[in-house]
């Protein structure tokens, strides 16, 4: 029931695990105006596990998230799916944005049956397998309802179970609930753990709330300000089905205290850089 | 079911969703009322100008005539034609001349303008020609036209082309353009190919924009066709207005001029309504 610091760069650890990072550093632009995102990240994932990482906003977690997506090559180093290299956004890495990434002209259940059917499957068995997905995250009754009908954390479980209907071998989350509101928030959380257990998905999931990470995650990573560096990593075990009050506890209270550390010197450093470069 | 019972969104989802129906409709409801308001005063005013037989005109009825007056002259021209044709041949051909511009531009135009948007190797073979062209008024290229094409409906019909092609395909590359990286990307995550993501992506996504060219066409179409029948022309709606002008007959110029206004109307409703069915996400996004 507490976090305990962990080692990211053990070459053994590195070679069994589900996802790598290997010396993945980023640099946007050329020249004077380059900006130097990620520097030099080493971690990795191992199968079924659910990382999160925390740090201050523009530090680079997104563009992080974006080179395990395919979405950005990195500048140097490279990400290891199960051992083959990342190049380009692939069914196997299945991504929830903050939002705005539903389709809008499709029915909830054609974005959700949209994966199975560019992957080939037919009509029929792509929508039953949506509907599967639609009643695991408690939208079965909105099957036919269009995207824009539906509030911002009911859209949030669209976007997750159209990721999970491809049935990825990893779940790549950005910020998926900062936009909602708490008491939506708080309650995805709770189901968001739940479908991790049913399914054992390998989840890599940014955010920049701490208390989210340590409610969710296995493991946690902090990362530094820009450019960013993993600074630190913990296991992490909270069980919140053994005390739902768990994030009250003394042990929460006092893991959260050591993150809320290490990120405020993060937090003044990036500000500073702000003030710097402009 | 648990699910659906935790979350407080859903169960007031439904609320939302019907006052906002219901507000709608009001809102609606009251604009018609105001339109129909500003509609009736514009022919009171007219009216009352004229004095329609009621009172001596403050307008001589040869600047405007009454709006009893332009009803009998569109009652007549309905029965006896203009200048030995039927008022339904002058519309329709004026409609006719219109229409294979449009679909024209509609069939070619925008998906040029779609392939302009999606390569970049398109845009740069395509742009130039587009972009150096487009100050020029295309009215001010009928006589050329005429000259290479002869005074029959080609020539009309091509200067209408070369006012809306570059609207809609402009209007459609920008659309292509403008949708937004993540939906691709998610597209693209879900292992879609580039063909499933033009087709099932980004080409719904651009609906609303290529559909904005469109209307903006109709009323730059209907302007065109005046100019267009201005000249080497002995039917058509406009041209029947034009050469009515010519005899001071401004009962049948004014019966032209609506029955033109009536088409730009109509037209644009077409296209809205055909717009509402197809693109019902627009503007909720
Ligand atoms: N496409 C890009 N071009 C240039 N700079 C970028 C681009 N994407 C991100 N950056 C910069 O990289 C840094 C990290 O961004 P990001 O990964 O979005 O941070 P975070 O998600 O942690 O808030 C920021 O300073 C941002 O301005
Ligand atoms: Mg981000």
């Amino acid at each position: 029931m507490s976090i305990a610091p962990i080692e990211l760069d053990r070459p053994e650890r590195k070679a069994a695990a589900k996802l790598v990072f290997d010396g993945v550093s980023k640099r946007f632009g050329r020249g004077p105006d380059a900006v130097l995102a990620v520097a030099r990240a080493d971690a990795y994932v191992g199968e079924g596990e659910f990382l999160c990482i925390v740090g201050p906003s523009g530090c680079g977690k997104s563009t992080l998230l974006n080179i395990v997506a395919g979405f950005e090559r990195p500048t140097a180093g490279e990400v290891r799916l199960d051992g083959r290299t990342v190049e380009r956004p692939g069914a196997e890495r299945g991504v929830v944005f903050q939002q705005g990434a539903l389709f809008s002209w499709m029915t909830v259940l054609e974005n959700v049956a949209f994966g199975p059917r560019a992957r080939g499957q037919a009509a029929g068995a792509a929508r039953d397998l949506a509907m599967t997905y639609l009643e695991m995250v408690g939208l079965a009754g909105f099957a036919r309802r269009y995207p824009y009908e539906l509030s911002g954390g009911m859209q949030q479980r669209v976007g997750i179970a159209r990721a999970l209907a491809n049935d990825p071998a990893v779940l790549l989350m950005d910020e998926p609930f900062a936009a909602l509101d708490q008491q939506t928030r708080e309650l995805l959380q709770e189901e968001i753990k739940r479908i991790w257990r049913r399914t054992g998905k390998t989840v890599l999931w940014i955010t920049h709330s701490i208390e989210e990470a340590l409610f969710l995650a296995t493991h946690l990573v902090v990362m530094t300000a820009r450019p960013g560096r993993l600074k630190a990593a913990y296991a992490v075990g909270f069980d919140a089905d053994a005390d739902r009050n768990v994030t009250t506890s003394a042990a929460f209270t006092e893991a959260k205290r050591e993150i809320v550390g290490l990120l405020r010197a993060e937090s003044i450093e990036a500000q500073r850089q702000e003030g710097v470069g402009r | 079911m648990t699910a659906r019972n935790l979350d407080p969104d859903i169960a007031v989802q439904a609320g939302e969703a019907a006052d906002d129906a219901g507000a709608g409709r009001r809102a609606a409801r009251r604009s018609r009322t105001l339109s129909l308001a500003s509609f009736a005063v514009m022919l009171l005013a007219w009216t009352a100008l004229t004095g329609s037989g009621l009172w001596p005109p403050v307008v001589e009825s040869i600047f405007l005539p009454s709006p009893l007056a332009v009803w009998q002259a569109f009652v007549k021209l309905w029965n006896i034609g203009y200048q030995g044709r039927s008022l339904a041949h002058h519309i329709l051909i004026s409609l006719m001349r219109f229409g294979i511009a449009f679909v024209f531009c509609i069939v070619v135009g925008v998906p040029v303008g779609l392939m302009m948007g999606m390569s970049a190797s398109v845009r740069a073979l395509l742009d130039p020609p587009i972009e150096t062209t487009r100050p020029i008024p295309k009215l001010a290229l009928l006589p050329l036209f005429i000259i290479w094409f002869g005074i029959g409906e080609l020539a009309k019909t091509i200067v209408i082309i070369t006012a809306l092609f570059p609207l809609m395909s402009i209007s459609a590359m920008q659309a292509v353009r403008s949708v937004s990286l993540r939906k691709i990307q998610a597209a693209e995550s879900l292992g879609a190919s580039r063909w499933t993501i033009f087709r099932r992506v980004v080409l719904p996504a651009s609906l609303p924009g290529i559909f904005t060219g469109i209307r903006v066409s109709v009323g730059i179409g209907v302007t065109m066709l005046v100019g267009a029948e201005m000249v080497a022309t002995s039917d058509g709606i406009a041209w029947m207005a034009l050469s009515a002008a010519d005899f001071i007959q401004t009962d049948i110029v004014l019966v032209g001029v609506l029955i033109m206004a009536a088409m730009g109307y109509s037209l644009d409703r077409i296209c809205r309504v055909i717009e509402a069915r197809l693109v019902h996400w627009s503007g909720k996004d």
